[in-house]
């Protein structure tokens, strides 16, 4: 098997990881935190099957990268781990929730194998331009799920002249996470985002935009929704708001990408902001990253579970700006106090789809 | 289905495996020291360590007992196979009684957790290793764990006032109760301290505790080498100031540190000496104006940190600095060998000249840092893991350390711990007629030997 072993070798095994690591938090086996999944790495590379517990071991880490943020040695785990993923893959050995959900994806061309239209939440095609600098590239979750966001977005976006992929797909972030290849997914949003002339892409999702940013070809500038609030914020006529709210960093956000500032400034400018207990650099993972909430939806909720824990209290709303975030918080238990930046921000504006 | 596994299952529930991935992850603590085990448990109670042990005493089955598996010598590594005993699932805080100056505690509470409970009774559990976020007590114990401010509050074996400890046979023991000091017999706690588990297992420790100390000063002195800085700290300790932390680190640590956090503001022209003292604001302010009058006439240069946060970041760089060379040359891995020698206190200067020679005549990078106040130090070794040669340069490295602690009349560790890495030096330093008297007590609580195997050189065959 082709792992990265010099990277591997860099581990010490102190454990500063184990400290950390949020799945270990919900199992407690070895194998389920950062260290141990590099000793089966490190036993795959020396002729360890890779069984069913190899994967659970592997396919559990929601890539949020809290270890790479706190190992003294500079490994950075989630890239091993997605290598690792890919080398399994490429052996054929796939577990069945990984095999349904890249079929589903390649099939439909979104995450949840929806055979609906995909701008079906959008009321007017006419708004559709056929050439733009900015586009608004929306993702599989808030084009079917939380349509209300994707609303909203485009609404405040397309202030700025932001327009939409005639015919967008997946990013392709569930099958690069899961040790799959997305070359055809991003290929066809590639050649869209060329024929419009794009310039900047600008996107809502966490998991869209660290695979814009990281996997695809550096074509473009790549934007995340709380950047380009925070980048336009005197433009925006924002009115203040008698709420109290929390910031949850997405972890592909926040770590992978270290936004940090950004959505907080946006938020300050309409409303009171108290911290969760743990914040920015140090925040919990939500779980539901990294392929765990497909593969692994119990634990992926108890992950949420915990992390609902460090809301503090009296707020009103849990705010966060990733769909996959949204979606696992409201699952496990916190409902409709968990919103988008942007229906913030919209709310904010005065109207809640403009 | 086999039948040790069957009785396992029956003890444990689903808290068994046999996988061979979670077995690999259990093969090693962060030493060099492996061990493939069976099977790998995961307890909830005393009583089913007792009816393990029980079992394993008749059946001869070989039980390793394991933290966080943190350690550094292979304490935790099932260097015989059989069973690893994964202690961290028993977190529990079970008392905090302040009245009393103590809380009890389960072994797999982790010493940051701890001190975290404690912090807003304004109490603190002082050991405190570089691993505190993620040891455990059980652990530190078993080791008889301390860190930088051990100079000042001493070792874990300090604050143990009772342990509950299922022996080899299933039975249980208390060592202890609740009262601060006792006069009653062998010292039964301080035998099963630092034992690394191959006298019986620790289910509960009932812990002093001491009171957080209302302020702390950070005092930098800089000085041209290391026999003018052990100078300074005698000069110190003689002036009526035992400082609660006091460490050296030469250039070449002082140097990854800037590198790993530029903006520590941290001399790297000498080796430097971080005097910390902790009290009330009164008293501290005035220590740390004393010490660097002290050190000033044959420092470099001496300051006093200028702000809190300045010195927790100096504190938190210290504590992972070992670790921290891979993130400068990613080529190069911090091999934990050799790394925690210790000597009498006056012979620190000449260790390090030592340590400098052994080193340089291997052409292997060393950082050395430690507790110059109680005469530990850690020199940090890497190379690169890929390349045989300087494997074999390091293992030559660190025998080299080791005698030469020995020659000094020291110790081959002094808070890490012995395992299997440093077994073979024990006849040594020991001495053969002590470490039989050892070997009888091993012997008289472990009569099948059971309880970690192949460790503290209690076998009559170890190799270095």
């Amino acid at each position: 098997m082709k792992l990265d072993l010099r990277s591997i070798n860099r581990c010490v095994r102190c454990g500063t990881c184990r400290s950390v690591c949020p799945v270990f938090e919900e199992s407690g086996w070895e194998s389920a935190n950062t260290r141990g999944r590099i000793l089966i790495m490190k036993g795959l590379a020396g002729g360890l099957k890779a069984d069913a517990d190899v994967h659970s071991s592997l396919n559990t880490c929601t890539t949020c990268g809290i270890c790479t943020e706190k190992c003294p040695a500079g490994v950075n785990p989630p890239t091993l781990v997605e290598e690792a993923r890919k080398e399994l893959v490429a052996h054929g050995m796939v577990t069945k929730e990984q095999a349904e959900l890249s079929k589903r994806i390649l099939e439909s061309g979104n995450t949840m194998g929806d055979r609906g239209e995909r701008l079906a939440w959008l009321s007017d095609r006419g708004l559709l331009k056929a050439r733009s600098d900015y586009v608004y590239f929306v993702g599989c979750m808030n084009s079917y799920r939380y349509t209300k966001t994707a609303k909203n977005s485009f609404a405040i976006l397309s202030r700025f002249g932001a327009t939409l992929l005639p015919a967008e797909q997946c990013c392709g972030s569930p099958l690069l996470r899961t040790g799959f290849d997305a070359g055809e997914l991003i290929e066809a949003n590639v050649r869209q985002m060329k024929q419009m002339g794009a310039k900047t892409i600008i996107t809502g999702c966490a998991g869209c935009y660290t695979t814009l940013k990281n996997n695809y070809p550096a074509y473009f500038h790549i934007s995340s929704i709380p950047e380009f609030l925070a980048e336009h914020i005197s433009e925006l006529d924002l009115q203040p708001l008698p709420i109290r709210v929390t910031y949850h960093d997405p972890c592909h956000l926040g770590r992978h990408n270290k936004i940090y500032e950004e959505p907080r400034r946006v938020i300050e400018a309409i409303c009171d902001l108290r911290e969760m207990k743990a914040s920015r650099e140090n925040a919990r993972c939500c779980g539901g990253g990294g392929g765990v909430r497909s593969g692994y939806r119990d634990l992926s909720l108890r992950m949420a579970r915990r992390r609902l824990k460090d809301v503090p209290e009296g707020v009103d709303y849990i705010v966060t700006s990733c769909p996959l975030c949204i979606r696992n918080l409201r699952d496990a238990g916190a409902g409709e106090k968990v919103i988008d930046l942007v229906d913030l921000v919209a709310r904010a504006i005065g109207k809640q789809c403009l | 289905m086999n039948d040790i596994l069957k009785i396992l299952q029956d003890i444990f529930g689903g808290r068994v495996s046999a996988s061979p991935a979670e077995r690999c992850c259990y093969a090693s603590d962060a030493s060099q020291v492996e061990g493939m085990p069976d099977y790998v448990v995961r307890p909830e109670s005393t009583q089913q360590i007792s009816r393990l042990l029980r079992f394993c005493s008749e059946r001869q089955i070989p039980v390793t007992p394991r933290g966080a598996g943190t350690g550094l010598a292979g304490g935790a590594s099932p260097v015989r196979g059989g069973i690893v005993l994964d202690m961290s699932g028993m977190r529990r805080i079970v008392e905090i009684d302040i009245i009393n100056l103590q809380v009890i505690v389960q072994p797999g509470v982790v010493a940051d957790e701890l001190n975290l409970a404690l912090k807003p009774h304004g109490f603190f559990f002082p050991p405190d290793p570089g691993s505190s976020a993620m040891c455990t007590i059980g652990g530190m114990i078993s080791n008889n764990s301390s860190g930088m401010r051990s100079v000042k509050y001493g070792t874990t074996k300090n604050y143990l006032l009772d342990l509950e400890v299922v022996l080899a046979d299933g039975r249980t023991i208390h060592t202890g109760s609740k009262v601060l000091k006792s006069s009653a017999g062998y010292d039964l706690t301080g035998l099963f301290a630092g034992a690394e588990g191959t006298l019986g297992v620790i289910t509960e420790a009932g812990l002093k505790i001491a009171p957080l100390p209302r302020s702390r000063r950070l005092v930098l002195a800089c000085f041209p080498d290391a026999e003018t800085a052990g100078q300074a700290v005698i000069s110190v300790f003689s002036a009526g100031i035992t400082p609660s932390a006091c460490e050296i680190l030469d250039r070449l640590t002082c140097r990854v540190l800037k590198r790993c956090d530029p903006n520590l503001a941290m001399p790297d022209d000498g080796d430097v000496i971080l005097f910390e003292v902790d009290g009330q604001e009164s008293s501290t302010a005035e220590e740390a104006r004393q010490i660097a009058e002290i050190c000033r006439p044959s420092a470099l240069s001496v300051r006093v940190a200028a702000s809190r946060k300045e010195m927790e970041d100096i504190w938190a760089a210290r504590r992972l600095v070992g670790a921290a060379i891979s993130r400068l040359d990613p080529s190069k891995t911090r091999i934990y060998m050799g790394e925690d020698v210790g000597v009498p206190i006056g012979q620190i200067p000449s260790l390090i000249r030592k340590v400098q020679q052994i080193t340089a005549r291997l052409a292997i990078p060393a950082m050395k840092f430690g507790h110059i106040g109680d005469g530990n130090l850690h020199v940090a070794l890497f190379i690169d893991v890929m390349d045989e040669e300087q494997w074999q340069k390091l293992r030559l490295a660190a025998d080299g350390i080791h005698r030469a602690a020995l020659e000094l009349g020291g110790t081959v560790s002094s808070e890490h711990g012995i395992g299997m890495a440093r077994a073979g030096y024990l006849p040594e330093q020991l001495g053969e007629e002590a470490l039989l008297v050892m070997r009888s007590i091993k012997k008289a609580l472990d009569p099948a030997n059971i309880l970690n195997p192949g460790k503290l050189g209690l076998e009559q065959k170890n190799e270095i």
